[in-house]
């Protein structure tokens, strides 16, 4: 037993002396950089949202970097971002967070993907009073937990398909609808399904099935059988980017017919691309569209976004992509109008912001949820074999007309 | 033996000492260190039923879970109404006194104990005349099923997740609440440990092995199994509730798939630890969930997007050059510092035999 026990003495002392060794941190603010933390999914279920996230966080930190980086009392800055991977579960996201802050000594932090995974490193970053911009994380009730560190850039997503219910019931004569919901197993799909709750009650529609998906979502069809039974007016569907390839795939398979199907992340899934015709009609929420008119001096309009991202990434850029490379633009601005890099300066400059982006207006309200800009709705449409997605609400910026109903799948070539 | 006896002692109260002021030595790391404390008691659980009983549970993960939401629960219920606490989007919030959090947390644990340990008599009187692979798919289902369950329940937040109550705000210290957790863990992880230790002096121990070894003679000798095995199982969901318990208050965000009834990762962890360490042993858990966790932290972030055909690299190796983990490699390489005494001549005698 004593020579066991020498070993584990030894062993014991090689971690402590391993782990005193790499106890040494970087700054907030390393020579000409200043160092932006965050945990994104890089693997797991959110991982190919959580590569468009980066992505998006990658284009603007080169951008602004290129064109002369942050100014910050007369010294120009550069930004830089740690990355870990959070596997797409709360748990490791809040042990990274604590981990950026306390080993790696960030001061400013970037969001994860996702609403649960911000609302697990939202308590943390709010414990050590870390700013954070966060540009995925909707959940509603991210916003009514007072915290004061937290800002996203995006709408919340109980906003994200109210729209989609008033028009159902615009096109029925101002009736209510039937409608037929199904959301993924997660705080952001559930917040969906809360703000559809809210436009049923307004407008006086009938929910007729409310089914619960599994978090891994590969299949959909009890519901979908459910549905072709009934007939309702409308079919709602989240669940993150599978969720949108699974509804559409199945749709197509069991040829099911409804006269609107309203779903999120349909650009995320890249469905127009993926799932070409067997898509078109399909109307979805988005936070940001290229063919908006907003414009700012780093990336210009949407569309120029759009092609510069794709020729950097290959692909035409969700809005996912888009709305993270805004919360940089946040940052940089709120640091040069705070002129500092006093934490609660900076997030008392965040507090204040009142920007346009290429990806929208953004400011600020009492819960940090972005107030200045709209929910979009768009509508894959194809000519021939080729499919996009138009925007079709708003009016202000709609470049095509809902079409509805549609067809039913008898009468689709 | 005295001698021996004193070794022991010194070397118990220098991991004290060390597991005492790690918090105040390595101030960056103590969320990881108090993760280690858990992740050792996890390990040292499941070895009760995976190495010492021979029954490879994937179940001990429900009763983690179940601890976390309990605790959570209770923190929560004692003092405010739970289903408005956990109704998204509703605009009220209620804040937790001092008092009341650690009131509600000390009351939520002394549940998170009591109420797994019953449920795994209830479930282990079920499913624990399985045998084999037989009970170790049973279990597997069980944690499948809890998230499942979980994720569907309002009143904790179903698919939403259940903020657990910040820690209190008039506290200023930052380090405070990392401190509380770390030694809440580390308190833990001694109780564990001291009862582990025990059992292993015991003939509860004794009879655990002889089910391991063959369970039908051990019942022909006039042990009643079943009674045995409930037992031990319920041991083990007593503290894997106490650890689910400190983690959901240190996570703060309890998601029912990913955080509380994670299969996936913790569930598969705390086996890998036992075997990496060597099961059936008091130590192999200690060391194998040391060591899994260095790994984890320190190559994990250097290897993103590999990490786990890293980890499946991982357990390829255990199982091909460490079948027995660790403490059976080195038991077999230097069997006289297990104080196993070999007796040349009786070896030769046998080979010659052969």
């Amino acid at each position: 037993m004593n020579k066991i026990a020498k070993l584990f003495v030894t062993f014991i002392s090689a971690i402590t002396l391993a782990l005193v060794s790499f106890s040494s941190s970087f700054a907030k603010v390393e020579g000409e950089y200043i160092v932006l933390g965050s945990a994104i999914s890089l693997t797991g279920k959110y991982s190919s949202n959580g590569v468009h996230t980066q992505n998006g966080y990658n284009m603007a930190v080169e951008r602004i970097n290129k064109m002369g980086g942050v100014e910050v009392q007369g010294k120009k800055y550069k930004f830089e971002i740690i990355y870990y991977d959070d596997e797409s579960n709360p748990k490791r996201a809040a042990q990274l967070a604590e981990r950026l802050i306390k080993q790696d000594g960030v001061h400013y932090m970037l969001g994860p993907y996702s609403s649960g995974l911000t609302k697990a490193i939202a308590p943390v970053t709010e414990k050590y009073k870390i700013p954070m911009v966060e540009a995925n994380g909707a959940s509603r009730s991210l916003f009514t937990k007072g915290y004061k560190y937290l800002f996203a850039v995006l709408s919340p997503a109980n906003q994200y398909l109210e729209v989609a219910i008033d028009l159902a019931v615009e096109k029925n004569g101002g009736k209510g609808v039937k409608i037929a919901q199904a959301f993924e197993q997660d705080a952001f799909s559930q917040d969906v399904r809360l703000g559809i709750l809210d436009a049923a009650k307004r407008t006086g529609s009938e929910i007729i099935i409310d089914d619960k998906l599994p978090k891994e979502l590969n299949d959909m069809a009890a519901t979908l059988a459910k549905v072709k039974a009934t007939k309702p007016d409308v079919l709602v569907v989240s669940g993150h980017t599978k969720g949108a390839l699974t509804a559409i795939r199945q749709i197509s398979e069991m040829k099911v017919d409804v006269p609107m199907l309203a779903m999120t992340h349909c650009d995320a899934a890249k469905l127009s691309k993926q799932h070409g015709k067997k898509s078109e009609f399909a109307l979805c929420a988005s936070q940001w569209h290229k063919n908006l008119s907003y414009k700012d001096k780093f990336f210009g309009s949407g569309k120029k976004y759009a092609k510069d991202f794709q020729k950097e990434f290959g692909y035409d850029p969700p809005y996912q992509s888009a709305e993270s490379s805004a919360a940089l633009l946040v940052f940089k601005d709120a640091f040069e109008r705070a002129n500092s890099f006093d934490r609660d300066a900076v997030r008392d400059a965040l507090v204040d912001t009142e920007m346009q982006t290429f990806y929208g207006n953004i400011k600020f309200g009492p819960g940090g949820q972005n107030v200045a800009k709209p929910m979009i709705l768009f509508q894959v449409r194809c000519k021939g074999d080729d499919c996009e997605n138009r925007v079709v609400a708003p009016t202000k910026w709609a470049s095509d007309k809902f079409y509805h109903p549609i067809p039913k799948w008898s009468e689709r070539s | 033996m005295n001698k021996l006896k004193q070794k022991d002692l010194i070397l118990y109260s220098g991991l004290i000492i060390l597991g005492l002021a790690a918090p105040y030595l390595f101030s960056a790391f103590k969320v990881q260190l108090t993760y280690l404390c858990v992740l050792i008691v996890l390990a040292m659980t499941w070895n009760l039923q995976g190495g010492e009983m021979g029954y490879n549970t994937f179940g001990n993960i429900l009763f983690y879970g179940l601890g976390m939401y309990l605790t959570a629960s209770v923190q929560v219920g004692m003092f405010f109404p739970l289903a408005e606490w956990t109704e998204s989007g509703g605009e009220k919030t209620f804040v937790h006194t001092t008092s009341q959090y650690f009131q509600g947390i000390g009351v939520g644990l002394l549940v998170s104990a009591i109420i797994p340990a019953i449920v795994a008599g209830a479930i282990g009187y079920a499913i624990l005349g399985l045998r084999g692979h037989y009970f170790a798919i049973c279990t597997l289902g069980l944690g499948i099923a809890a998230g499942e369950i979980a994720g569907g329940i309002e009143i904790i937040g179903a698919g939403q997740g259940f903020t657990t109550p910040p820690f209190p705000a008039e506290i200023v210290d930052t380090e405070a609440r990392g401190k509380f957790f770390y030694f809440l863990s580390f308190a833990l992880l001694i109780g564990t440990f001291v009862f582990v230790k025990y059992i292993y002096g015991s003939r509860f121990k004794l009879i655990l092995n002889a089910i391991r070894d063959n369970e039908d003679k051990a019942e022909a000798m006039g042990i009643q199994t079943m009674k045995y095995k409930i037992t031990g199982w319920m041991c083990s969901a007593f503290f894997c509730g106490l650890a689910g318990g400190i983690m959901g208050g240190l996570i703060g965000y309890i998601d029912s798939t990913d955080v509380a009834f994670d299969g996936r990762e913790m569930g598969v962890f705390m086996v890998l630890m036992a075997i990496l360490g060597g099961k059936g042993t008091l130590w192999g858990p200690v060391i194998g969930a040391t060591l899994f966790h260095f790994f984890k932290e320190g190559l994990w972030t250097l290897i993103l997007g590999w990490q786990y055909v890293a980890l499946g690299v991982l357990i390829v190796v255990i199982v091909i050059y460490f079948p027995e983990g660790l403490m059976g490699w080195l038991r077999e390489k230097y069997p006289e510092r297990f104080g196993e005494v070999i007796d040349e001549k009786d070896r030769k005698a046998q080979v010659e035999l052969k």
